[in-house]
């Protein structure tokens, strides 16, 4: 587990990552999640919401990832029209071979995955998922602050 | 000495001269030799100019002051005066002109004359005046930032307004990039270059975003930019108007706010019984409101700790597969909180068209009335009722 | 916490996935040990319920129902309902109630024979 954590000249949290590689790995995704919620007041139900998708998010690395490795980037998001919480998350691990197929509801491959990814997808502002075998996975996640 | 004295080659010198006046006075200031450019500052002819005073060309206001003998009598003392000042033409229009004085010497030093040099500025100064103008204009603008970006968005002016809203003065931003104000992430995003690509495409841009101070603060901006085209179209830089909208951002974040409470408040459950509440859901269901009224209905199942909740339809005009599914995500979410639902007011034509739509409520209990589903979620309520009932749907 | 021949389960702060199967474990050899004959697990003090521990929830319920109790899951707030079931998390088949206390209201209200099993399992509201 290592937290880096780049602090912007005025104060704010700006980016903290998460190195994956075990199941205490997930409590601190979460509580960087949360913190970096709270920074941009996000609702109570967007924010449950947000962190509940990056724990699915953060869980799948550990789970599919080679070597359960993975890393978790959370930033604040300030462009645009508004705030937001952004998290990457990222992992070298054997890729999904059709990722229209896992994306749609309903699809189960015995383990988590059939809810991790169409379901987190419902429960942020923003979902994009790069993924193929042999080049990882990505998956980026935006909650904003309406 | 009168036209025709000087060597001819001089003459055709000077006739060929159109832009400049070069002329001859005599000691007394009287003019003594004219030429096409002359002419063309002045629209006098040799014949009209000749012989007369060089208070000719003078304003009335400077003649009264007698500014003519002041200039050659500065002339014959300095050597050579160079001034500028109004002057009349012919027609009576001002010009404003250059002149050079410089006097002509006998060999025993006594003045013989006068060359007077003038040219037409009149152009220039009102370009001048203006660039003035436009620059105190710019000072002036305390609350805007004004400045030019060259055309690869190096910063190449700044003014006061610029100073206020971002803390830095001229000499820490001039020649660095505008991306200076981006936010990081901003920068990597590359935000600024494609905010002037597209201003120099669609010939301006008007964006807002977050820019930062010198402190490291961020404010709110409101950027306006326009690119500067020469002759050719192209682009050789851009003008950047920008100003602080922060506060005006958050007071717009405060009345979404208000909005939000407002809606929170117009679609009202009500209590009717001791744990007991209906939902009249009322008019058609955008997803926001939607997941509104869900929230605003758990919150009152929490804190009125309700156990059931009757969810009236008979105001919703059509049930389609997106409120259906709305409302079974809402009783789901309730039952999670220990809540049974009852839908109500279900009319035959909906009921129809969600039997064409294929839309399956599944368990949910359902009453045409109103009436009818408080009479039930009064029995479930109430201890020592008939299980058989209460479980099961009825559609 | 065992109450008469009831046990009440609190689950609390940001559990690792270790922990709650502990938990699920631990609660599972309680019944079995102690013939309870009704359990409540109170979540309230859960401020994430993500698909893992849902998923470790409902299987500790079957489990308890096996072992011949009754199991009811209480204390989910508005945001985490909401959220699972955007997530689409079934939790069909567990009880549920709005606190401990209704939990215990409605554990006595069939103890004592009374209908009030209209938010049980298999049950669509």
């Amino acid at each position: 587990m290592t937290i880096t954590v780049d602090p912007a000249p005025s104060g704010d949290l700006v980016r903290t990552v998460v190195v994956v590689t075990g199941e205490s790995d997930l409590l601190d995704v979460r509580s960087a999640l949360r913190t970096a919620a709270e920074q941009v007041r996000l609702r109570l139900t967007a924010t449950t919401k947000l962190v509940t998708a990056g724990s699915e998010l953060a869980r799948n690395i550990l789970r599919y990832a080679t070597g359960g490795q993975g890393t978790v980037t959370i930033e604040v998001s300030t462009t645009g029209a508004g705030r937001g919480v952004r998290a990457v998350f990222a992992d070298q691990g054997p890729g999904i071979a059709d990722l229209e197929e896992v994306m749609r509801d309903g699809f189960s491959s015995g383990g988590s995955l059939g809810i991790g990814l169409p379901g987190s997808r419902r429960l942020v502002d923003e979902f994009t998922i790069d993924s193929a075998p042999g080049r990882g996975t990505t998956v980026v996640i935006s909650q904003w602050d309406r | 000495m009168a036209v025709g004295d000087e060597p001819a080659f001089f003459r055709q010198m000077i006739d060929s001269i159109v832009d400049y006046e070069v002329i001859r006075l005599d000691e007394k200031g009287v003019i003594s030799s004219w030429h096409p450019g002359a002419q063309h500052l002045t629209q006098y002819t040799a014949e009209e100019a000749i012989g007369k005073p060089i208070t000719l060309f003078y304003t009335d206001e400077d003649i009264v002051e007698g500014k003519a003998d002041a200039e050659l009598r500065a002339a014959a003392e300095t050597g050579r005066y160079e001034t500028e000042g109004w002057r009349v033409r012919k027609d009576g229009s001002q010009i404003w002109v250059s002149v050079v004085l410089t006097p002509i010497r006998d060999p025993d030093g006594s003045v013989a004359g006068f060359v007077k040099v003038a040219a037409d500025l009149t152009e220039q100064r009102q370009q001048n005046l203006a660039l003035r103008a436009g620059q105190q204009m710019l000072d002036g603008i305390a609350d805007y930032e004004v400045i030019r970006l060259d055309s690869g968005g190096v910063v190449r002016s700044w003014n006061p307004g610029a100073v206020k809203l971002t803390g830095y003065v001229a000499d820490e931003v001039i020649g660095r990039h505008v991306s200076m104000f981006y936010s990081e992430e901003d920068k990597r995003g590359a935000v600024a270059e494609r905010e002037m690509a597209i201003a120099a495409r669609d010939g301006s841009l008007e964006a807002e975003g977050w820019r930062i101070r010198k402190d490291g603060t961020r404010f709110w901006a409101n950027v306006m930019l326009s690119p500067i085209l020469d002759d050719d179209g192209e682009v050789t830089g851009f003008v950047k108007v920008a100003r602080d909208l922060t506060e005006r951002r958050e007071q717009e974040q405060l009345v979404q706010r208000q909005r939000d409470e407002i809606l929170e408040l117009s679609t009202p459950v009500i209590q009717v019984w001791d744990k007991v509440l209906i939902l009249p859901l009322i008019g058609t269901l955008d997803s926001m409101r939607a997941a509104r009224l869900t929230e605003s209905l758990l919150e009152r199942i929490a804190l009125d700790q309700a156990e059931v909740v009757i969810l009236d339809v008979s105001g919703v005009p059509a049930i389609d597969s997106g409120v259906a599914r709305h409302l079974l995500k809402t009783v789901e979410a309730a039952r999670l909180m220990g809540t049974a639902s009852i839908l109500s007011g279900i009319r035959p034509e909906i009921a129809q068209s969600m039997v064409h739509l294929g839309i399956e409520l599944g368990g949910l209990r359902s009453r045409t009335s109103l009436k009818d589903a408080l009479q039930l979620a009064l029995r479930m309520v109430h201890a020592g009722a008939d299980v058989a009932e209460l479980v099961g749907p009825r559609a | 916490m065992r109450m008469g021949p009831d046990l009440l389960v609190t689950l609390q702060g940001d559990l690792d996935d270790r922990a709650v199967e502990q938990i699920e474990q631990e609660i599972t050899d309680q019944v079995a040990r102690t013939s309870a004959r009704a359990v409540l697990v109170d979540v309230s003090g859960l401020a994430v319920l993500d698909s893992f521990v849902a998923r470790v929830l409902a299987r500790l319920v079957s489990m308890v129902r096996l072992l011949g109790a009754d199991a009811t899951l209480v204390g989910i707030s508005p945001a985490v309902a909401i959220t699972l079931v955007e997530l689409g998390v079934s939790l069909r088949h567990v009880n549920t109630a709005l606190n401990a206390e209704q939990g215990m209201v409605r554990l006595r209200r069939l103890r004592d024979g009374e209908a009030s099993r209209w938010t049980s399992h298999d049950d669509h509201g």
